[in-house]
């Protein structure tokens, strides 16, 4: 039963599904409501969510903030991969800091307080899950360059999810050549798994220097069509720049959106003044 | 005026010991289309970012002479300028594209060059290239035809005077690139558009071009117009371009007196059909290939594969595939791209596992052993021989799976095999920094080092220039004595004609034939559904006589009476001469 049960779970996690999970999560989530929203007005939100928290005590306030970004991550549809690891991420920090306390008498009350910093994290993880993976990576670095952030890095953004697919497939056949013609170790015992698991993590990081060296060869011709469509002549040219951001526009749907936080956020703190009493 | 105007150029890159261009003199006119051939490495992708601008004003180096293009002087021209006259498309496009979606790739470059209608421009070039309804669709859902189309598009889009592609044909299989063409000529008859193609394989050319172009040592060695530049035959073998074999036919056939002397050669099958009609052609009968009755390599029951997709329902590959290969077949798996021949090969050595039924090897499932077993049974060797260098010298890559397995004499093992490719001299090389040919090579001795009963090749001859091609095909052929069975994906033609004696035929998952090569290539409903190209001359006899069936020069011309007799008689000669000079000696 267990042997089936590793079988499966080492089946589900090949490189194949983090790819595809990877790939989801960039692409797989471009016609939500959330993706449909100025980027400029939810990198504002963002910077709301990701801040205020760290101010903040009081747990109700705090809950209302995580139920929020919950239900907008869920609308975001963010790919379970990402929730998982952000899962596994919040929950073993607290729950670590847990037992260490309870070795130095910590009770309930330690309890309640690693809550309010669970809560504070997991609004913070949520909120920017939920902006950068829900936006599509293009209106993310038009978002960015209307605050100033410099071209090369918001074109760098767009570039980085153009060049991913083809990372992982090239990543995915280079272990493959290693899965074929190398020899994993026996796994049947216990030593031959720990084995078995150093031979795999060394096996992905030696696919590093045939990976980078392929990369490399390719980003001649991308370096020299780059040139060809003119991508140094425009980041000299302002009118390129008014140009692309005349495309976000900010209108009901912001305007409701925007509204909706607001009021959910005056909500909770009328919440806890009521329950507070 | 001249599109493209090139006087005395020569031009040496930084470092080089010899200039790659010598003394260049080309024009091209306006509205022209125009093939540049010559073997790799002459110069030809070299002159072509010569016009483009690329050198001398983005890669450094000695230029000298003057270019123009539609009478921009390129030296001194803004690139922002130049790309509104001279649209380019790599060879490796795929690289070539920027931007994560299709739309957005398309109109880049207007938008970089500030047009307010960056859209509409870029939709306009999209309409143009047949691309308008994948406008909204990510790069990595496009198959390889349609990214080649997109590369065109995006440099279309400026809507320049001169479009210059580089060996379009080389990465696509025959529909989509004779879909390519179709959208150039369409660019060139109706918008007047200037193209230049880097090209080799002469029947797109005598197909598509008006003109043809020779390069060789880094000059041009004469333009004429394509049908006559196809005539030279001696001019093109030697410069490592097939001639057509069309063409090499009639030369043979007016050499032997059946044709007269003054007669055009031909070199598309119209005109072979026109200058063979009146001799004489009987089409020898072909024994059919008997289906070997071995014990089973391979067998797929009822296999059922589909690949999650990032949106909406997976995509389903095959459903209930049932095949069977039997030791010491030599198969060729054909079919458009993503018709499901590279699934078929994952399946084969386990990559990929079937969601219901199952492939067996001999006597066992892939299900049931692991990849490092399987490949014991079987090997695959990729089409892109770049992923298959592993270590960083080929000899390391050969002995690498017999060391995994502590093969005793690796070392020595793989100094055979390297010799037996002609890679003793490159043995410490990176694989990643050989030529092409050298690189297919190299994958090809990594493959067989273990010496697997089963061998699958995916694409071997792709992306080769004719010179190198034959010889892999040659190489691939010779495997036949020592791999038991192999399976090839390929597209061409020529190699299955060599190699094959079975065809398997896959269009959308579905086998749609599956016989000896000419019951395939004969049967026109599978010719057509699966979009395969046979070889010209095949197509040539069939013009002449639709029972012939002929894969090679050699059989073709043996359908000549004419011609049988007169080599008859010069083998004759030759041993009559052969004996009176041993007599002499004596």
């Amino acid at each position: 039963m267990i042997e089936k049960l590793s079988e499966s779970v080492m089946d589900k996690v090949s490189i194949d599904f983090l790819r595809d999970q990877v790939l989801k999560n960039a692409y797989g989530n471009d016609d939500t409501p959330i993706a449909a929203l100025d980027p400029r007005v939810l990198l504002l939100w963002y910077l709301f969510f990701g801040i205020v928290p760290w101010f903040l005590n009081d747990v109700v306030v705090l809950l209302g903030f995580f139920v929020l970004t919950v239900v907008t991550t869920r609308v975001a549809r963010v790919a379970p991969l990402v929730l998982f690891v952000f899962a596994i991420g919040v929950l073993s920090q607290t729950g670590y800091t847990f037992v260490v306390s309870l070795f130095f008498e910590g009770n309930l009350d330690t309890l309640a307080s690693l809550l309010v910093l669970t809560l504070k994290v997991a609004t913070c993880s949520l909120a920017s899950i939920t902006v950068f993976s829900g936006l599509d990576p293009d209106r993310l670095s038009n978002g960015l360059l209307w605050f100033g952030v410099p071209e090369r890095l918001s074109f760098s953004i767009a570039f980085a999810y153009r060049i991913l697919p083809i990372l992982m497939e090239e990543l995915q056949n280079i272990l493959l050549s290693y899965r074929l013609r190398g020899r994993a170790p026996a796994h049947d015992t216990l030593m031959g798994k720990i084995r078995w698991l150093i031979y795999q993590v060394k096996v992905v990081m030696m696919s590093f220097y045939p990976l980078m060296l392929n990369t490399a060869k390719r980003s001649r011709t991308t370096v020299e069509a780059l040139e060809l469509k003119g991508y140094r002549y425009a980041s000299t040219n302002t009118k390129v720049l008014k140009i692309k951001l005349s495309s976000l526009r900010a209108g009901r749907r912001e305007a409701i959106f925007v509204a909706a936080s607001v009021a959910w956020v005056a909500l909770c703190f009328v919440v806890s003044r009521i329950v507070g009493l | 005026m001249s599109a493209v105007s090139l006087r005395d150029v020569t031009f040496t890159y930084p470092g080089a010991a010899a200039p790659t261009l010598r003394h260049v003199n080309l024009e091209v006119a306006e509205g022209d289309f125009l093939a540049i051939m010559g073997a790799n490495g002459c110069g030809k992708s070299t002159l072509c970012k010569t016009m483009n601008g690329l050198i001398p004003q983005f890669i450094v180096g000695d230029l000298e002479g003057s270019v123009t293009v539609a009478g921009t002087d390129v030296a001194t021209a803004q690139i922002g300028e130049l790309a509104q006259r001279i649209g380019y498309v790599y060879q490796d496009f795929e690289n070539q594209l920027v931007r994560p979606t299709v739309i957005d790739e398309a109109s880049f470059s207007c938008l970089n060059f500030a047009y307010d209608d960056y859209v509409e421009r870029g939709m306009r070039a999209l309409e143009l290239c047949g691309l308008a309804d994948r406008a909204d669709s990510y790069i990595w859902q496009l198959s390889g035809g349609q990214k080649h189309l997109l590369a065109l598009a995006g440099a279309i889009a400026l809507e320049p005077d001169v479009i210059v592609l580089d060996e379009p044909v080389a990465q696509l299989d025959p529909y989509h690139a004779d879909q390519t063409y179709k959208v150039l000529r369409e660019l060139n008859e109706k918008y007047g558009k200037t193209v230049i193609v880097i090209e080799h394989h002469t029947d797109f050319i005598a197909e598509y071009c008006t003109s043809a172009a020779l390069m060789a040592n880094g000059t041009i060695a004469w333009k004429l117009p394509a049908h006559e530049a196809l005539r030279r035959i001696d001019d093109l073998a030697a410069s490592d371009v097939h001639p057509p074999q069309i063409a090499l036919a009639g030369r043979e056939l007016v050499r032997v007196g059946a044709l007269p002397e003054n007669t055009l050669l031909p070199t598309t099958v119209d005109e072979g059909a026109t200058a063979f009609w009146g001799v004489p052609f009987i089409p020898r009968e072909r024994a059919h290939a008997v289906h070997p009755v071995g014990e089973s390599a391979v067998s797929f029951r009822h296999v059922d594969v589909s690949y999650r997709s990032v949106k909406g329902e997976p995509r389903r590959v095959f459903h209930d595939l049932n095949l069977e290969i039997r030791r010491g077949e030599k198969v060729a798996l054909v079919g458009a791209n993503g018709a499901g021949k590279s699934t078929l090969m994952k399946l084969m050595c386990g990559l990929v596992k079937p969601q219901a039924g199952e492939v067996v090897l001999g006597d066992v499932s892939t299900r049931d052993i692991g990849p490092d077993e399987l490949s014991e049974r079987v090997s695959l060797v990729y089409q892109n021989p770049e992923q298959m260098f592993i270590k960083d010298t080929i000899r390391a890559d050969v002995e690498f799976a017999m060391r995994a397995r502590g093969v005793a004499d690796a070392a020595e093992r793989a100094a055979a095999l390297l010799d037996r490719f002609r890679l003793a001299d490159l043995a410490g090389h990176d694989g990643r920094l050989l030529s092409g040919g050298q690189m297919r090579r190299a994958s090809l001795a990594v493959g067989i080092a273990l010496d697997p009963p089963i061998l699958l090749l995916d694409e071997p001859t792709a992306n080769l220039d004719i010179g190198t091609r034959q010889e892999i095909t040659k190489l691939v052929s010779d495997l036949r004595g020592i791999t038991d069975t192999v399976v090839i994906a390929t597209h061409d033609m020529q190699l299955v004609c060599q190699f094959a004696d079975r065809v398997i035929v896959l269009t959308d998952g579905e086998v749609i034939g599956d016989a000896a090569p000419d019951e395939v290539f004969m049967n026109e409903d599978v010719v057509m559904r699966s979009g395969i190209r046979p070889p010209e001359i095949f197509q040539m006899g069939r013009a002449l006589d639709c029972r012939a069936a002929c894969y090679t020069l050699d059989e073709f011309l043996s359908c000549f009476p004419a011609w049988v007799a007169a080599q008859r008689g010069e083998k004759n000669e030759i041993a009559v001469s052969g004996d009176r000079d041993g007599r002499e000696c004596a």
